[in-house]
């Protein structure tokens, strides 16, 4: 058995020796820089010699990587010297080659040694070159330029005294700092305000008129809570917060790298999320289950989604299977990288990342604890596994039939549309039919014991086992087809006709019918299933002609010959026919392509070119035949024999005018919108972590995959300090107990991270700023938390309260600091410009998704149907990789909230991203607010925006009549919760009057007091 | 997000940082996030940390793999060798793991202009412009993957989710117009790369810095104007009544400068609804300008108008475009990935782009522009000498080459005319001055008054760089 070598940072000593008095140690512990002569007796090895050492020589001159044979990690190897001979004589600078480097600016390379640094290296030599702790633990203290274990959010949680238990735990911390810098709370705001505020903070949405009407006329003292009460209790509520955590899981829908393919079961894992919200499940189990529901609730479907947040970044399908064996490694150690920096920095806001080529610059993680936590996740693959979605949903089956029942009214609704156009095409074609004689082919093969065309020179000769038998031609799909002698003619625009049948449904890629350049380099054919096995397709070279024609399946019984055609239009339209009619839908390509008489041939058997692969067709032609125009439907149905008529869809929309044209095309979008979703319901899969075999993990030397260095075994990060950061592994654990071990450590009431974390994360989104303004990042890089004790009580709180944040959003919004005004205080301000100390409340922007859900929710049109396969606002094609072309969608079914669109990483919301909604492949902790005029030209211009304001002119007519005064005080009581004053009733009837109620509410959705709550 | 904290992470990030951006001012941070312009209408501050070469950028992007050996690597030693098999111990790892025979160029080499840089007639009118070129002989990628070596190209690393260069531009620089956008995407007529959008990215930044997409033809910018029609008295009263609106929202609410930007930020948009379809509308060139640059040639059109609108972008302060060679991977091939046949695939795609870009350049000299602009033309990679095909076999088309291959530059701060850098005699790996795409970052941000290492924005951790951890400014290119 291989055992790794799981360092044991000394827990007890840590939390011993530093928890009495961390408070002090919150800020950098500025090590003494030696003066003048006293230099040599204040030089203190650890503090002052060691972080020197590690910071500028270790890198290069390590246990491991002892450059010019150097180690300096140790005293004993520190006095042995390397390749040179001796470095460092205790006392003797002259014979210090250490110090010829240093003090020569040789070393280190690049950037030498400040005069300060200088100073106390040689301070340090002259004075006898003491060693303290052995070997040098760089981590050990916090320095000017490092954090050490001494860092003050890795001690231990104690629970703050309050200061004013009579209060708000909240207002007494805060109150407390804002009397130390002689300041006060901004007036408490008022119900209006309130409502608004807590509104959109906890459910993302604006307050209803009649929930604004009611709380300010509820008048229980503890209407304020029982307000809370209910929007906590909201399904919204989950919503709005799984969109915040979406952020940090850096949520896409979509593969990424080259191909993004779409990843249309994921979506499971954001309404694992959301339900988890709802439900209030304990943070410590949405964490745990997030790193290893798979292996704690075997059994539990949702359980298994829930491990998406591992795989929710992107995935170099590309790079995984590509040839190269050494460059395959740095993609898995990309992909890995990912994972270790997403529970990192989510989980306790540590950026373990920067550990991948060498030890953190500025946080106690060494190299090998990055590889230890690669170790953990090395058993996490993407991919997808078995689900169940109806476990998700006790209505599972209301909501398949609800979404039946939507499509079923779209297809009323379009036959409606088109039963006009469709009655008069028929009678049309009646009345051509029964003028109609079959059309004249200028080939003709009837196979009645020969391979001649009766019509024409193209006559046929067999290959390999072609032979006619009882009037047909039988192929083998082995060797067998038979090619003709070349046109006597060009051929541009044609159809091709035969009547087939084939034993095996289920072969792919053989030709009936081809058409080709002698050389077989260009070719049109009526082919069998090679795209999608069971359907017909014209087949062309490179597919440069090929589309789905969305026809039905083959179903034929082998001895029955199906009538099959393909018409090829001028103007480049293809035609697929099944037995007479219409085979699917019509397309239009680049074409048509002309065979050059005397340079092209007709195939029966092969698809084209020469013999081989799947190219053959298993089969019998009755017959076959070939004309040099595009037949009409009415000739195709007369050759076929048929007399019932289909009337294609492609007719219908040629016959339609633009209107009616795009009203079709909405309905049928929306349709395949649709029905997508029904699929994905149906799915049985969810994309998530499929564990495999978890390698043995070794440090990388600079992360470089060919340069292994020494084995480790999975592990957490010691400078935690709990004992549950040794997972007591072996190297070649098995992925259930490295994940196992994994949650555990994380999710350790003890961990000094874990709920510091996400308190001040929650915190972050109901101030716009957290106490620690980097919630990804508690490190030295990060911020400094303004209240740290507020953060310890809150945390302590937290876990005593069973990780219950709907308790914690509780105490946070209930507190006076919340429902202070947001009234500027200029004199507060020269004070506190950044408003640390929380003098007011900080106004915010309403963030991309809100301010669409507003503007639905405002305009009466949002859906608010809560859960489910997401919507598409893109259509999409596959060439190799698959793209996107966006579009605003139109239909009830697509005016679900923002969190229900399909977050595609190369199929960004151009409306969404206006307003800083982030890249997808980003961990994204804290939102950029930017102010853009391309902001202001999508809110005044873009479609969604325009319709919506005449749903909101609609509505605001239906429920207050024609009078503009009217509907401007029942606008504003529904865009911003309050009475409409005199003269904008004044201002906006002239409005309204000269430029009508749609343009009006246009003017309201741009206006600020829409996209901003105080 | 609160008001107090306009552009949170860069603000906040001020009060408690201790590295990197000593010699960025806070004014100047809030200037280039369109705040302190914005009020006073001033032209931003941009980041300066010594005198700049060049003002402006344009990328033009070649996507695929151009060949160096058939452009601008010439290698006699191929000639010797064509159609025998690669004289070597170890085996290269590429992509599609074919080592076929060597194969010489398809193209005749030649010394062009007074410089005598071999360049071969695969682009017959930029060599006629050799001796404005700086070509980088010694490129290497990480990958020999599109997407990834794509995004190395861009943005310095190979996943997902990082800034692009534009992106770095326009936040370090900010732009020069306030009614264009800084950072301008063209994507090829033919469609957008692999990626599409993830190709402009602003990743972490702010998302004003993200690539603004411009078509050369049909609707330029999305929601430029109103998705229907608007009468102009409608659009005229409806501003004047948002400002009454805005103006009485705001009387008790002082202090709040966010809600002023907002409102001017509606002045901006009236502008740009101007800016774009002037900029747009290349029927205003003369026709010997519109000749010059390929507009209605069957195969330079598209690319052609791209370079046309490209010139104008800059005349009017754009401050990087980003101009895309190429669509799509997978077959019918629209881009420069001749895995099958190199004389078909790249006559067709130099013969779209050959004309247009020289044109560029000229334009851009004579109007005395091309010494304050820099140009960029790279691939994401090179392509193999020898051909991707079985051992033994001589084939017709080559595989992706991460190990050396050839990028150049031309305008203000280079070394005209020359060439930096030398692969092996057979152009498969860089020998001699070997560049990475960090080293090439520094360099173009070098130009532009940049020191890479504290063009810098904090994210997750970090201080993050275009340039990661590495990246040296390539000295032997510049003036």
């Amino acid at each position: 058995m291989i055992r790794g070598n799981t360092t044991n940072r000394s827990f007890t000593r840590l939390i011993s020796a530093f928890a009495p008095y961390w408070l002090t140690l919150l800020f950098v512990v500025v090590p003494q820089i030696a003066h003048g002569d006293d230099a040599a007796a204040t030089v203190d090895f650890d503090r002052q010699i060691a972080p020197l050492l590690a910071a500028r020589c270790l890198d290069c001159h390590n246990a491991t990587e002892q450059e010019s044979g150097l180690d300096l990690s140790q005293s004993k190897t520190a006095l042995a010297g390397g390749d040179s001979g001796e470095v460092l004589v205790p006392g003797s600078l002259d014979e210090s080659l250490l110090w010829d480097y240093v003090s020569g600016d040789l070393m280190p390379p690049k950037k030498p040694l400040s005069d300060k640094e200088k100073a106390l290296l040689k301070a340090w030599i002259e004075s006898g070159a003491k060693w303290g702790r052995d070997p040098i633990d760089p981590f050990r203290f916090t320095t000017s330029a490092r954090a050490g274990y001494d860092w003050w959010c890795l001690q231990p949680i104690a629970k703050p005294e309050l200061p004013d238990a009579s209060e708000n735990p909240v207002d007494a911390f805060v109150r407390t700092k804002l009397k130390q810098r002689g300041l006060s709370p901004a007036p408490p705001a008022d119900r209006r305000t309130l409502i608004r505020r807590l509104s959109f903070d906890l459910l993302g949405l604006p307050p209803t008129p009649e929930e604004v009407d009611a709380f300010i006329a509820d008048k229980s003292p503890t209407a304020y809570e029982d307000l809370v009460e209910r929007l906590l209790a909201s399904p919204h509520y989950g919503e709005r917060w799984a969109r915040h955590w979406l952020d940090v899981a850096r949520y896409g829908e979509s593969q990424g790298f080259e191909r993004d393919k779409l990843r249309d079961n994921f979506w499971a894992y954001r309404d694992w999320v959301v339900q988890a919200f709802n439900n209030d499940m304990p943070y410590d189990e949405f964490a745990r289950l997030q790193l290893a529901g798979d292996i704690l609730k075997p059994g539990d479907s949702s359980a298994i989604a829930a491990t998406g947040f591992l795989v929710a970044g992107a995935y170099d399908e590309v790079g995984q299977k590509q040839q190269s064996a050494a460059m395959r490694a740095v993609v898995r150690q990309d992909e890995l990288e990912d994972m270790v920096s997403v529970v990192g920095q989510s989980f306790l806001g540590l950026t373990v990342n920067c550990a991948r080529c060498h030890d953190h610059k500025f946080d106690p993680i060494s190299q090998a604890e990055y590889y230890r936590m690669t170790s953990a996740l090395a058993g996490v693959r993407h991919g997808e596994r078995e689900f169940q979605p109806n476990t998700l949903f006790d209505d599972y089956d209301q909501r398949l039939k609800s979404i039946q029942a939507a499509l079923a009214e779209l297809q009323d609704k379009r036959e409606r549309l088109i039963a006009p156009i469709r009655q008069q095409l028929l009678a049309r074609r009646h009345d051509e039919i029964k003028s109609i004689t079959p059309p004249e082919p200028i080939s003709e093969w009837l196979f009645d014991g020969d391979l001649r065309d009766s019509r024409g020179t193209l006559h046929g000769t067999a290959a390999g086992e072609a032979v006619v038998v009882d009037g047909r031609l039988v192929l083998d799909g082995e060797a067998a087809y038979v090619s003709t002698a070349p046109l006597d003619a060009d051929l541009t625009v044609k159809t091709l006709e035969a009547w087939v049948s084939l034993p095996d449904l289920k072969q792919q890629g053989g030709g009936v019918l081809s058409l080709q350049t002698l050389d077989g380099n260009v070719f049109d054919a009526i082919v069998f299933g090679e795209r999608q096995a069971g359907y017909w397709m014209a087949g062309s070279d490179h597919f440069r002609r090929t589309a789905d024609f969305g026809g039905t399946k083959e179903t034929a019984a082998d001895d029955d010959f199906v009538h099959v055609a393909i018409v090829y239009r001028e103007d480049g339209t293809i035609v697929g026919y099944r037995n007479g009619q219409p085979y699917g839908k019509s397309y239009q390509k680049p074409g048509p392509v002309a065979f050059p008489a005397g340079d092209s041939q007709v195939l029966f058997g092969l698809r084209h070119g020469s013999p081989g692969g799947n190219r053959l067709l298993n089969g019998s032609i009755d017959r076959a035949r070939l004309y040099d125009r595009a037949l009409s439907h009415a000739e195709i149905a007369a050759s076929a024999g048929v007399k019932q008529l289909v009337i294609d869809d492609s007719e219908i929309l040629a016959a339609a005018d633009s209107h009616l044209r795009q009203q079709l095309d909405r309905i049928d979008f929306e349709t395949d919108n649709l029905r997508s979703q029904l699929q994905r319901y149906r799915a049985d899969k969810v994309y998530a972590n499929v564990p495999d075999k978890a390698d043995a993990v070794h440090v990388l030397r600079r992360g470089n995959p060919a340069q292994p260095a020494d084995l480790v075994s999975a592990g957490g990060i010691a400078a935690t300090g709990i004992a549950t950061a040794d997972f007591g592994l072996e190297a070649d654990a098995p992925d259930a107990d490295r994940r196992r071990e994994l949650a555990e450590w994380i999710t350790d009431p003890k961990n000094p991270l874990f709920a510091r974390v996400i308190v001040n994360r929650v915190w972050h989104y109901h101030f716009g700023t957290g106490l620690v303004e980097t919630p990804n990042d508690f490190g030295f890089n990060g911020g400094r938390p303004s209240h740290p004790e507020l953060i310890d009580w809150l945390a302590s709180d937290l876990i005593e309260q069973g990780w219950s944040l709907k308790h914690l959003h509780r105490t946070i919004v209930t507190s006076a600091t919340y429902r202070q005004s947001s009234q500027f205080n200029s004199e507060a301000a020269a004070i506190d410009g950044d408003n640390r100390l929380l003098w007011r409340k900080a106004p915010m922007r309403l963030e991309a998704e809100d301010v669409r859900d507003a503007v639905l929710s405002v305009a009466g049109q949002l859906n608010p149907q809560i859960g489910g396969p997401g919507f598409y606002d893109f259509t999409t094609h596959v060439q190799n990789a698959q793209f996107y072309d966006m579009r605003d969608p139109v239909g009830a079914s697509f005016n679900r909230r923002s969190l229900y669109r399909t977050w595609v990483r190369s199929g960004r919301s151009g409306f969404l991203d206006v307003f800083d909604c982030p890249d997808p492949s980003t961990k994204t902790p804290a939102r950029a607010v930017t102010t853009t005029p391309l902001q202001a030209l999508s809110m005044m211009n873009n479609s969604f925006v325009l319709r919506m304001s005449d749903h909101l002119a609609e509505r605001l007519t239906k429920e207050f009549g024609d009078d503009p005064a009217a509907q401007i005080r029942g606008a504003a009581r529904l865009a911003f919760g309050r009475r409409a004053a005199d003269e904008e009733i004044s201002a906006g009837t002239a409005f309204i009057k000269q430029h009508g109620l749609p343009a009006y509410c246009r003017v309201l959705f741009n206006s600020n007091e829409f996209l901003y709550v105080d | 997000m609160s008001i107090n904290n306009l552009s949170p992470t860069r603000r906040d990030f001020l009060s408690w940082s201790t590295a990197g951006i000593g010699a960025v001012a806070l004014t100047d941070l809030l200037a280039r996030d369109g705040l302190v312009a914005d009020e006073a209408g001033a032209a931003p501050q941009i980041i300066q940390h010594h005198p700049a070469a060049a003002r402006r950028v344009i990328h033009i992007v070649l996507n695929g793999g151009l060949s160096q050996i058939d452009s601008f690597d010439h290698k006699p030693a191929l000639e010797k060798w064509h159609g025998k098999p690669l004289d070597s111990e170890e085996r290269p790892d590429v992509f599609f793991g074919k080592v076929g025979n060597l194969r010489q160029s398809d193209w005749q080499f030649a010394p062009r202009g007074e410089s005598g840089l071999l360049v071969s007639n695969l682009f017959p009118h930029l060599a006629e412009l050799a001796d404005e070129l700086t070509l980088i002989r010694s490129m290497t990628a990480e990958t020999s993957n599109h997407t990834p070596a794509t995004f190395q190209e861009h943005t310095g690393f190979r996943l997902n989710g990082f800034p692009v260069m534009g992106a770095w531009l326009s936040y370090g620089l900010g732009s020069e117009s306030d009614d264009l956008p800084g950072f301008v995407v063209i994507p090829d007529t033919r469609g957008v790369p692999a990626g599409g959008s993830i190709n402009w990215t602003n990743g972490f930044l702010p998302v004003r810095h993200q690539g603004t997409t411009l078509r050369s033809t049909g609707t330029a910018i999305d929601d430029l104007f109103p998705a229907r029609p608007v009468s102009a008295t409608t659009e005229q009263a409806s501003r004047q009544l948002l400002e009454t609106l805005n103006r009485r929202h705001l009387e008790s609410r002082e202090g709040n400068d966010e809600l002023t930007a907002r409102m001017r930020s509606y002045e901006l948009a009236a502008k740009m609804q101007l800016a774009v379809p002037e900029v747009s509308a290349l029927e205003s060139e003369t026709r010997h300008t519109q000749q010059m640059y390929g507009l209605g040639g069957k195969e330079t059109n598209d690319f052609g108008r791209s370079c046309l609108l490209t010139r104008r972008l800059l005349e009017r302060g754009v401050r990087f475009v980003q101009l895309f060679s190429g669509g799509a991977f997978g077959s019918p091939r629209i881009n420069w990935d001749g895995h099958e046949d190199m004389v078909k695939n790249h006559t067709r795609e130099a013969t779209r782009i050959d004309q247009p870009v020289a044109a560029l350049l000229r334009d851009l000299r004579q109007r005395g522009m091309l010494d304050d602009t820099l140009v960029l033309f790279t691939s994401e990679f090179g392509r193999t000498p020898f051909t991707q095909s079985d051992a033994g076999v001589l084939g017709k088309g080559r595989d992706h080459n991460q190990y050396g291959f050839t990028v150049w530059m031309a305008g203000g701060g280079l070394k005209h005319g020359t060439a930096y850098g030398a692969t092996d005699e057979f152009g498969l790996r860089s020998v001699e001055d070997v560049a990475t795409w960090h080293d090439f970052h520094a360099t173009v941000l070098h130009l532009l008054g940049i020191d890479h290492e504290r063009l810098t924005y904090y994210h997750n951790g970090i201080q993050r760089r275009i340039t990661d951890v590495s990246g040296e400014v390539i000295d032997g290119v510049l003036s």
